[in-house]
């Protein structure tokens, strides 16, 4: 009796201690990168490191404003072309397709997302960067602002970057989107066709108010993929730290830069510090992401249930 | 009598399985018609393809000819919505849209074009008043519709089916999710709107069917078996198997093992003796209580059904008085 009441309250203990680990390694992480990146804090003003575009780190310059910038665009750029075309597909698959379609299209998606980093990294290489390369030139000449280039084009862009980014993040955010539609009530469809609606106008305006609160999420995890997103993207981004002023331009985010960097050149001062302060950016506008698009959905969801 | 709908050797088939054989029928216009049969008998089937809603399902087929104003419903070629458009479905459980009260009566004449705000207050007010909610709900049109009780929401959706201006009613055992007293408030409702529409409802409850019916089809595993004026089908039914069908059902007002009066008790009392009364009978009796309290009326036999007990039927006998037949199961 004593034992085993000894043995649940040694589980319960254990298991009490686990989640409260687990739980608290996201601060514990934090704390690590910022004691280690406190050396390059304390020698420079916070402002000139995230508003500094120059990165000369043998001559002590750390700014990191084309890294941060390089991110976001990626990222901005990336969902830009993922986000409509796997909503619409979704739409497609939940809605319009035949069940053998489905049936076939949809294990290939899930693919998809199996596929390693590396593997999109490659083919971006291959198969993304000469295209871009070639039509860089012709629309470059148009003249059309974010979309300019002088001459040449070697192709590692951030149009490469998000293209690949991009279709990484397809698969999760299309089958995400066709399991919400789907789990849509049939009497909602129902109600709406026998009133004369199209399958159009009701998906629009039944079907897509119930779905709307799966599909944001959907696209918030899409997001949280693209923001971490590190080899493929690196493989065609360019890697050169300016600020991108055109979609043609090289871009290097924040994953490329710690991974390309860290582990090298170590002697240099105060580069290990600011390595490390990359990463703890990094985490933190991944955290500020994810945070604000918990309190969207959060938002989302009360306003569907008091109507 | 005129016919409204045409019904013409249609055949329906769910994949391999047929679910209606050969029916040629037709639907009298502004007429209330019953579909009886016993439950798989194809009514929801027949219903679905006045309305092509069975084109939802994945592997059904359909042959023959439904002709409703001079057009084959069933023509490959026709517009479905403007099919849809022209009949009003009320179907068996309530199914408000995810949006508020007068979002859902407007969302018809809105994809119909009607944009005019001040049209549309009137379109919402005048068809919540046909269905019976108007007074009800008119503080709070804009409060979501899946608020509204099982039975308001039932009324929403005849307010719904009715804005878009149908000539005819199909109602799928539009009762069956409600309590009695909304569901004596919907048959009213159709009784009235009789006169304006041609109205098809498919029920399971012969009384209903007594109650509202001036015409009637009689399905049996997808067969047309008799369709006749509800006078000549009730009280002399030409076929054997309607006439099985309608005793069968009916039978259960025969006999009654024990009665019992719960006039003027409220409500935790009358549920208790209903308790009482059912736990002194051996299995399989049927109990007849009669009731005048409006709660009783829906919770003693929710209650009943909690239970374990089987409740046969619920109906109201006179003006204030209801009469709840149970059999004691369990
Ligand atoms: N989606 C479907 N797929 C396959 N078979 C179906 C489908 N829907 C109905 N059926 C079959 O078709 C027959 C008729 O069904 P239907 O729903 O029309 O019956 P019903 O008379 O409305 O029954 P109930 O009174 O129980 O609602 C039944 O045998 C049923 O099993
Ligand atoms: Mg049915």
């Amino acid at each position: 009796m004593q034992i085993r009441r000894f043995k649940d309250v040694l589980a319960g203990r254990f298991m009490l201690a686990a989640a409260f680990f687990s739980s608290i390694l996201v601060f514990i992480i934090a704390i690590a990168l910022y004691l280690r990146s406190k050396p390059i804090l304390e020698a420079k003003s916070l402002g000139d490191l995230l508003l500094g575009s120059t990165w000369m780190p043998f001559q002590g310059e750390f700014g990191f404003y084309p890294f941060i910038l390089g991110t976001l665009y990626v990222t901005a750029l990336a969902m830009v072309f993922a986000v409509p075309l796997s909503i619409l597909s979704a739409i497609y698959l939940a809605e319009y397709a035949h069940e053998n379609a489905r049936a076939r299209i949809l294990p290939m998606i899930d693919l998809l997302a199996g596929i390693p980093p590396v593997v999109y990294g490659v083919w971006g290489v291959l198969a993304v960067v000469p295209l871009i390369s070639d039509i860089a030139p012709v629309i470059g000449k148009l003249g059309i602002p974010f979309l300019s280039m002088e001459s040449y084009s070697t192709g590692y862009s951030l149009l490469a970057g998000s293209i690949v980014l991009a279709i990484m993040v397809f698969p999760i955010i299309i089958s995400i989107s066709e399991q919400v539609l789907r789990a849509v009530p049939f009497e909602v469809r129902e109600a709406s066709l026998s009133l004369g609606a199209t399958r159009w106008q009701t998906i629009k305006h039944a079907v897509m108010r119930i779905a709307y609160p799966g599909i944001a999420a959907a696209v918030i995890l899409g997001f949280s993929r693209a923001f971490g997103e590190t080899m493929a993207v690196l493989m065609v981004v360019g890697n050169v730290p300016i600020v991108p002023s055109s979609i043609f331009d090289s871009a290097y985010p924040l994953p490329a830069l710690i991974a390309n960097n860290y582990g090298e050149m170590m002697s240099i001062p105060l580069y290990d510090s600011a390595l490390l302060l990359a990463a703890l950016i990094l985490m933190l506008v991944i955290l500020f992401f994810t945070l604000a698009a918990r309190l969207i959905l959060v938002r989302i969801e009360r306003r569907m249930t008091n109507g | 009598m005129k016919n409204h709908i045409s019904i013409r050797n249609v055949n329906a088939f769910y994949g391999e399985h047929q679910a209606l054989k050969d029916i040629t029928v037709g639907i009298p216009e502004k007429q209330i018609t019953a579909i009886i049969g016993p439950s798989g008998c194809g009514k929801s089937t027949l219903l679905k393809c006045f309305n092509r809603l069975i084109d939802l399902t994945d592997g059904a087929r359909v042959s023959g000819k439904i002709i409703v104003d001079g057009m084959d419903v069933l023509d490959g070629s026709i517009d479905v919505t403007e099919v849809r458009r022209r009949m009003g479905l009320l179907p068996q459980k309530p199914n408000p849209l995810p949006m508020s009260i007068y979002d859902n009566v407007a969302y018809g004449p809105r994809l119909h074009g009607t944009a005019d705000k001040k049209k549309l207050d009137q379109t919402v007010e005048k068809y919540l008043k046909i269905a019976g909610l108007w007074e009800e709900v008119k503080d709070r049109l804009k409060s979501p519709a899946n608020k509204l009780s099982i039975g308001q929401q039932q009324r929403l959706c005849l307010a719904r089916g009715l804005a878009v201006e149908p000539e005819i009613i199909l109602c799928d055992e539009p009762t069956s999710a409600l309590d009695p007293v909304s569901s004596q408030h919907i048959e009213q409702q159709l009784l009235k709107l009789k006169n304006d529409y041609t109205i098809v409802i498919v029920t399971h409850n012969i009384h209903q069917a007594i109650r509202l019916a001036d015409y009637v089809i009689h399905l049996y595993l997808g067969e047309l078996v008799e369709h006749g004026t509800a006078n000549e089908v009730f009280e002399n039914p030409k076929e054997e198997r309607t006439r099985a069908y309608i005793n069968g059902t009916l039978v259960t007002d025969m006999k009654t093992d024990s009665e019992v009066n719960l006039k003027g008790n409220v409500c935790p009392f009358n549920f208790v003796y209903a308790k009482q009364a059912l736990h002194t009978l051996e299995k399989g009796k049927i109990l007849k209580l009669i009731v005048d309290d409006p709660t009783a009326v829906i919770e003693v036999p929710r209650g009943m059904e909690a239970d374990g007990h089987e409740v046969l039927s619920v109906k109201q006998v006179n003006k204030t008085d209801w009469e709840i037949m149970i059999r004691k199961n369990e």
